[in-house]
C-alpha cells in the first residue's frame, strides 16, 4: 500500500542530525588518534631497493625508443637476466606474502593497531545506534525500493506492510558510513579523506608485494620491440629548421 | 623542477623584499617550498626576523623551521658564525634530535674539517642506514676534498640501492666527464634520457658524449641526438646547430675511405639548414662574428 506516513520533524532534529554529527565527530578524533599512534615505518633495505628497481624498470619500458637498441638489449639483460637479473625472482623466492607479513612483528602491530582504530568506533557507534535508536521509521528515501532491501533497511519495524522506502536509523548509520567522504576531505584537508571503505579496502590488501610487481615489470619489459625514434627527429628537425630559416 | 608561475611568483616576491615591501615571510617560505638556492637573500632577511624578538616570537612554531633554514643559507654563504648560533638555539631546544645532529654534522663538513665531518655522518647513518641526504654529503664531501674516484665510489654505492634517483645519476655522469671516463658517462645519460626522455639537456649532453668518444657508429647517432635536442627545443639550441655540422663533416671525413653505402642519408639536408639557421642567428645576435663563422663553416664542408 502506498500510503503516504507523515514523520515527525522531531526525528529529524533528534535522530539524523545528531548522528550525522557523531559520526563526523567520530571520525576526526580517529584521524587525530591516527596520527599520534602512527610509528614511522622503518624502511626496509630490500623493500627501498625493490621499489626504485621498479621505478627504474618502469622509465625504461616508457623511453626505450629514446636509446640506441645495444644499450636497450643491455639494460633488458641486466633486468631479466636468468641467473642475477634484478627483475628475476626464483620460484621458491616468491613467498607467500601473508606468510612474510605475519613473520615480520612490526608490521602486525601495525595492521592491528589500524584495524582496531577502525573496528572499535564502527562498532560502538552501531550499538549506540541500535540501542537508542530502533523501533522506529526515521527517514524515507526518495526512490522506490524492492522488497529484498527490506531486511537490511528496515530492521527495527516489524510491520511488513510498510513500503520499503521507510528506513530505519540503521540505514541512516552506513549511509553516513559510506558517505562523509567528502566532507572529511573538506575539513583536514585533501589527502587524510579516507572514509570507512577506504579502510576496509585496505584491510583486505596485503601491502607492497614485491615479487608479483617484479616479475610483472619482467614480463612487461620481455615483451617490448625495441624501435629507435631517434631517426624520426632527423626528418622532424630537418622541418623544423626549414621552417626556422624561412 | 620549478614551473614557470611559480618562478615569476618567486621573482615578484624577491623584488618586493629586496626593494623594501613586505613579504619576507611568505617569500622565505617559497623559497624552502621550491627548494631553490637563494641562500643570501635568506640569510640576509631570514637574520632581520630572527634578530627582532617581536616578528620572531609571531612565528610560533615556524620559527625552528626558520632557523634551520637560515642555518643552512649561512653556510651555504660561509658566514659560519651566524650558522653557529642559529645551531645552538636549535640544539637547545631540541637535544637529542636526529635532524639537529644532522646540521651540525653539516656545519663540521662547512668549516672543512673532514673526518670529523665524516665520523659524524657514519655515526648518523649506523642509526638509519637509508638516508638519503647523507649519503648525498659523503659524495659531496669526497667531492670537495678532490676524490672524484672516491665520490663514484660512493655514488655507485648510493645507486645501488636508490636507482631511481636521477639526479644522482646527473651527478655521476657530470664527475665521468670530468675524468674523461666518456664510455660510463654516456650510460649515465642514458639512465636520465629514460627517465626524462623529453629535457632536451639530456639529449645535447649524450650527443656531445657520443661526438667525444668518435667512431663511425657513434658520430652518427650523435648526430640523430644533436637533432633530436633540436626538435625538441625548436631550432634555438645554437650548440646543437654547431654540433649537427661538426657532425656532418666528422662523418664525411670518416667516410672518405669507405663505401658511399654506408652514409646515414637519412636527412641529407640537415647539414646545410643547421649552417643556414646558425648564420641567421649570428645575423640578430653577434653580426661582428658573422665573418668569423662563416668561414668556419666553409672549412667543414670539406
Amino acid at each position: 500500500m502506498a500510503e503516504d506516513l507523515v514523520l515527525d520533524t522531531a526525528i529529524r532534529d533528534w535522530v539524523l542530525i545528531p548522528l550525522s554529527v557523531v559520526m563526523v565527530l567520530i571520525g576526526v578524533l580517529r584521524y587525530f588518534v591516527s596520527k599520534l599512534m602512527r610509528s614511522s615505518p622503518t624502511p626496509d633495505a630490500k623493500m627501498v631497493k625493490e621499489g626504485q628497481v621498479v621505478i627504474r624498470a618502469r622509465n625504461l619500458k616508457a623511453g626505450a625508443s629514446f636509446i640506441p637498441p645495444k644499450s636497450f638489449r643491455a639494460r633488458r639483460f641486466y633486468f631479466s637476466n636468468e641467473e642475477n637479473g634484478l627483475l628475476h625472482v626464483p620460484k621458491d623466492q616468491a613467498q607467500n606474502p601473508q606468510a612474510q607479513m605475519f613473520s615480520e612483528p612490526n608490521m602486525a602491530m601495525d595492521m592491528m593497531k589500524k584495524n582496531l582504530s577502525m573496528i572499535i568506533p564502527q562498532t560502538l557507534t552501531f550499538a549506540w545506534v541500535n540501542f537508542f535508536f530502533s523501533g522506529f521509521v526515521a527517514a524515507k528515501i526518495p526512490f522506490p525500493l524492492t522488497q529484498r532491501f527490506r531486511s537490511m533497511l528496515q530492521n527495527g519495524i516489524d510491520l511488513s506492510t510498510v513500503d520499503v522506502s521507510y528506513v530505519s536509523s540503521r540505514s541512516w548509520y552506513f549511509l553516513n558510513l559510506f558517505g562523509l567522504r567528502g566532507l572529511f576531505s573538506l575539513i583536514l584537508g585533501d589527502e587524510n579523506a579516507i572514509d570507512d571503505t577506504q579502510r576496509m579496502m585496505q584491510m583486505g590488501g596485503f601491502g607492497f608485494d614485491a615479487s608479483k610487481s617484479l616479475s610483472a615489470e619482467k614480463d612487461g619489459l620481455d615483451i617490448i620491440q625495441h624501435e629507435w625514434a631517434l631517426p624520426r627527429f632527423e626528418h622532424r628537425a630537418e622541418s623544423v629548421l626549414r621552417k626556422l630559416v624561412q | 623542477m620549478v614551473t614557470k608561475t611559480e618562478e615569476t611568483e618567486l621573482n615578484q616576491l624577491e623584488n618586493q623584499v629586496e626593494n623594501g615591501g613586505g613579504g619576507v615571510w611568505e617569500y622565505l617560505c617559497l623559497v624552502r617550498k621550491l627548494k631553490v638556492r637563494r641562500s643570501e637573500l635568506v640569510l640576509k632577511h631570514g637574520l632581520s626576523i630572527l634578530n627582532d624578538p617581536g616578528k620572531r616570537s609571531s612565528l610560533g612554531p615556524d620559527e625552528w623551521t626558520l632557523y634551520e633554514q637560515v642555518a643552512i643559507a649561512a653556510m651555504d654563504c660561509q658566514s659560519l658564525g651566524a650558522a653557529q648560533n642559529c645551531i645552538k638555539v636549535l640544539q637547545k631546544k631540541f637535544p637529542e634530535s636526529k635532524r639537529v645532529g644532522k646540521r651540525e654534522a653539516l656545519l663540521v663538513e662547512a668549516k672543512g674539517m673532514w673526518e670529523d665531518a665524516e665520523k659524524a655522518y657514519s655515526i648518523l647513518l649506523e642509526d638509519n642506514p637509508l638516508d638519503q641526504v647523507i649519503h648525498k654529503r659523503k659524495v659531496a664531501m669526497a667531492k670537495a676534498q678532490g676524490k672524484p674516484s672516491l665520490a663514484i665510489e660512493h655514488l655507485n654505492k648510493y645507486l645501488e640501492v636508490f636507482m631511481a634517483d636521477h639526479d644522482a645519476w646527473r651527478e655521476l655522469a657530470e664527475i665521468y666527464v670530468s675524468l674523461q671516463m666518456y664510455k660510463q658517462a654516456a650510460f649515465c645519460y642514458e639512465e636520465l634520457i629514460l627517465s626524462q626522455p623529453t629535457l632536451p639537456l639530456y639529449h645535447l649532453a649524450y650527443a656531445e658524449v657520443l661526438y667525444t668518444i668518435g667512431g663511425h657508429e657513434n658520430l652518427i647517432a650523435a648526430r640523430k641526438y644533436y637533432a633530436s635536442t633540436i626538435d625538441l627545443t625548436g631550432g634555438k639550441s645554437t650548440r646543437a646547430l654547431f654540433g649537427i655540422c661538426l657532425c656532418g663533416s666528422a662523418i664525411a671525413q670518416l667516410s672518405k675511405g669507405r663505401n658511399k653505402e654506408d652514409k646515414d642519408m637519412a636527412a641529407p639536408e640537415l647539414q646545410s639548414l643547421a649552417a643556414t639557421a646558425l648564420e641567421k642567428e649570428y645575423k640578430q645576435k653577434a653580426p661582428a662574428k658573422l665573418n668569423l663563422l662563416s668561414s668556419a663553416l666553409r672549412s667543414l664542408k670539406l
